[in-house]
């Protein structure tokens, strides 16, 4: 296959550097594909598809009526990072949680940073996430927020950045350890003479992570995955993580909360207490005592039991707070404030609507920025500007002026390209990153994450909701002498 | 174990025997088909009578032809009982409990459903469905074995083998009562009786009992030697008898199971003290009727003792 035409104008390829010389952890795969015909290719990713046909990887797309499952969209060509250069990002991400962390122990208890002025107290407590019910409350090791999936991007120049940080419960993971799988299957030459740092570790670390935070010093701790249930989008992967850890999956009728104030599951032998909760449904679902009443899928006393200290949730009930693009913009401050560091990963630009002179830039410049609502994920209700038309810019103008808090706007990026094995060629397409840190008595970052791919040409969405796929990620030593 | 996770993992058994039964019973019905002559009363529709669905079928379908029958019997998903339907439970049972199952249990069972609906018009021709019959009889004794082989034999291996045994007893006893009926009706017909081994031979091969019999038994093949092998042979593991001897080993591995002991009990003392049936006879008839009954008040106690959640700390 002839890689030499291969061009991704104005952006940085995470393979090729311009003229097509491969960058060095993409050497190997390079060698490798160029040996092989595009037909050969395309024979690749059959196989790569069969696999994920009957392993039954699937995703679930709110949309579709009666189909819960669509097969996982999956691109053949990984997306490598060398490791020493994932070295200083895996430590910029782990500084970045640490000082998330404190930022929301902070907000829910002395709340110095409002007091120090670096972060507006009005943006926090106005923000949705923020839950008084959460006030006072010390979660173990001061750890909110123990799995956090960050989006990076990296622009032209090829330099990192963080798009934002996912708190409140967030997925993928799954589908990065599935993805391996797969590509283990397709080119099992190229695990063999590459050193690809493994990621099968996770479910490892989530569980010894989670069990950290048991209240209960004596013991193995009980945990157990709580999901909303099969029409969830991202029942797979609550499925998947209790599989792979042992865990029980259990839905909110599954839990009660006793008279004690202790959480137990409905066993065969009757009650038994539960210690640690990895709740994958949303703070307002979690207990219709206190937030939704008509939340089928929680468990009444749930926050009570928590409150008292009975039972760890994680992430924490209120850590969503840190989870909101208006305070996304504080996050380099809260690291300076924090820990006394300068970032190791900058943030992307960001105006805040809320603020005069951001907001008329904003607005002047619509067509050349991506504006989103603070609270939205998924890529639901935003605007990539230079995509839009006229009359889009003009709804977004309108939205900005009578809701300015809830919006935010940053530059267009040029995300970084993977080629991509589309209809006729091998073309480049736009990638972001998104890596799990766990933070409890220790910290772990995933050595790479989930590439995603945005399998449009020229698109810049990368959600598997709207029209997405994936790339296995491949952190490569190349210090590491190759075995030939 | 959780209750809910307990209740589908014994669903998942059932409906994956239920999905091997099926299969046996159109490939075994099929060759009864080629077998007996052309005068003797014997139709594609018996199969509908099988699985006890006459009703639903009159609804759905106008002419009692093979193609309809094989349709409402294998890929209809608007026949609960459909081998289709029972792989689609068995599936979404599986996709609920899949953090206690081995991976692979989600693979095949995937795989299964998806080689099934795939192949839908091969169940029209005759030859493919056969072969069709043999792949899925085939993938489930693997997921069978393949999870004999990986679970260790706790509580989720117990409910398996529960249901397994339960559903299996089940379409023994459907089998028997099936097969004397017919001869029931027919008895009179002297063409009959000239064929009356090849059926019971038949009603042994729809129970994989065939070679069995033959080993153990030892006799010809006659309707009161049948009906006694499928009802209380100790050793074949298709028998009644040893169906409940197998659910009463699981109940070692469950909590708190009075109930459900003194229910698999009642079911042994009953077969213990049958008399010699006649095959074909309303008497047999009645019993297999009372064995049945018997069978769905052990499936209650079964959801007393552990699918009914409990509010008592253990």
């Amino acid at each position: 296959m002839e890689l030499k035409t291969y061009i991704s104008p104005g952006c940085f390829d995470e393979s090729l550097a311009e003229g097509g010389q491969p960058r060095a952890a993409s050497r190997v795969l390079v060698d490798f594909m160029q040996q092989r015909s595009f037909k050969e290719a395309q024979e690749l990713q059959k196989l790569a598809d069969a696999a994920i046909a009957r392993q039954g990887i699937s995703f679930t797309v709110y949309s579709d009526q009666g189909n819960i499952d669509r097969a996982w969209p999956f691109d053949i060509w990984p997306r490598t990072i060398e490791a020493s250069e994932w070295q200083d990002v895996e430590r910029g991400l782990a500084q970045r949680l640490k000082a998330l962390n404190c930022f929301i122990d902070d907000v829910y208890n002395d709340q110095r940073i409002f007091k120090a002025d670096i972060v507006p107290e009005d943006i926090v407590l106005s923000s949705k996430n923020f839950r008084p019910e959460c006030v006072g409350i010390k979660p173990r090791y001061g750890a909110w927020a123990n799995i956090c999936g960050s989006d990076l991007v990296r622009d032209a120049s090829g330099q990192f950045f963080v798009l934002e940080d996912n708190l409140r419960v967030p997925s993928g993971v799954s589908y990065m350890l599935e993805n391996r799988a797969v590509m283990k299957q397709v080119s099992p030459e190229l695990f063999e003479n590459l050193h690809i740092q493994p990621v099968g570790d996770y479910p490892n670390r989530l569980l010894s992570m989670l069990s950290s935070l048991s209240p209960q010093e004596q013991g193995v701790a009980e945990v157990v995955v709580l999901t909303p249930g099969i029409y969830n989008s991202a029942y797979y992967e609550h499925s998947f993580l209790a599989h792979e850890m042992g865990a029980e999956l259990v839905e909110g009728c599954d839990l009660l909360v006793a008279d004690d104030d202790c959480v137990y599951m409905r066993n065969i032998e009757g009650l038994k207490r539960v210690d640690v909760i990895y709740r994958r449904i949303d703070d307002e679902f979690l207990d219709p005592e206190v937030f939704r009443e008509d939340s089928a899928l929680g468990v009444p006393g749930l926050m009570r039991a928590w409150r008292k200290g009975k039972v760890a949730i994680a992430n924490a009930p209120g850590c969503g707070v840190a989870d909101d693009k208006v305070v996304y913009a504080y996050v380099p401050d809260m690291i300076r404030f924090y820990l006394n560091e300068e970032p190791l990963v900058p943030n992307v630009p960001t105006y805040l609507c809320r603020r005069d002179e951001d907001r008329e830039y904003v607005l002047a410049n619509i067509d050349q920025l991506v504006v989103k609502p603070a609270n939205e994920s998924g890529g639901y209700g935003m605007l990539v500007g230079p995509h839009a038309s006229a009359e889009e810019h003009e709804t977004f103008r309108q939205l900005i002026i009578d809701n300015p808090r809830n919006y935010i706007a940053q530059p267009t990026l040029t995300l970084s390209t993977v080629p991509t094995l589309c209809e006729d060629a091998i073309e480049p397409r736009h990638v972001d990153l998104r890596p799990f840190i766990l933070q409890g008595k220790e910290t772990y970052v995933t050595p790479g994450g989930l590439t995603r791919v945005a399998m449009v040409k020229g698109s810049l969405v990368v959600n598997s909701s709207q029209g997405g796929g994936s790339k296995d990620t491949w952190v490569v030593d190349t210090e590491v002498d190759y075995v030939v | 174990m959780l209750s809910r996770v307990a209740e589908r993992v014994y669903w998942l058994a059932r409906y994956i025997e239920r999905v091997e039964n099926t299969a046996r019973m159109v490939l075994v019905h099929s060759n009864l088909m080629y077998d007996l002559p052309k005068k003797i009363d014997m139709s594609w529709y018996r199969l509908i009578e099988l699985i006890s669905c006459e009703q639903q079928f009159d609804v759905l379908y106008d002419a009692k032809t093979e193609r309809n029958v094989m349709q409402m019997v294998l890929t209809d998903y608007r026949n609960p009982a459909s081998l289709v339907s029972s792989l689609q439970f068995a599936r979404e049972n599986v996709r609920t409990t899949r953090d206690v199952l081995p991976k692979e249990t989600w693979n095949r069972i995937n795989r299964l459903y998806l080689l099934v609906k795939s192949r839908e018009d091969d169940v029209l021709v005759r030859s493919r469905r056969n072969n069709l019959m043999e792949e899925v009889i085939e993938s489930c004794q693997s997921i069978v074995g393949m999870l004999s082989g990986t679970l260790s034999q706790d509580e989720t291996f117990a409910f398996l083998v529960m249901g397994r045994n339960i559903e299996r007893a089940d379409m023994t006893s459907r089998i028997l009562d099936e097969g004397g009926f017919f001869l029931g009706q027919q008895k009179h017909l002297e063409q009959v009786q000239a064929y009356e081994n090849v059926l019971w031979a038949n009603v042994l091969r729809s129970v994989s009992g065939y070679l069995m019999y033959r080993q153990h038994v030892q006799t010809e093949i006659d309707g009161q030697g049948v009906v006694m092998f499928l009802l209380n042979d100790i050793k074949f593991p298709r028998s009644v008898l040893q169906c409940m001897m197998m659910v009463l080993k699981t109940l070692d591995d469950l909590p708190d199971d009075s109930g459900v002991r003194l229910a698999v009990e009642d079911l042994k003392d009953f077969l213990a003290c049958r008399t010699v049936f006649e095959a074909g006879s309303k008497e047999l008839h009645d019993y297999l009727d009372q064995l049945q009954q018997k069978f769905m008040y052990l499936n209650d106690v079964i959801y007393q003792a552990w699918f009914v959640p409990k509010h008592v700390a253990a």
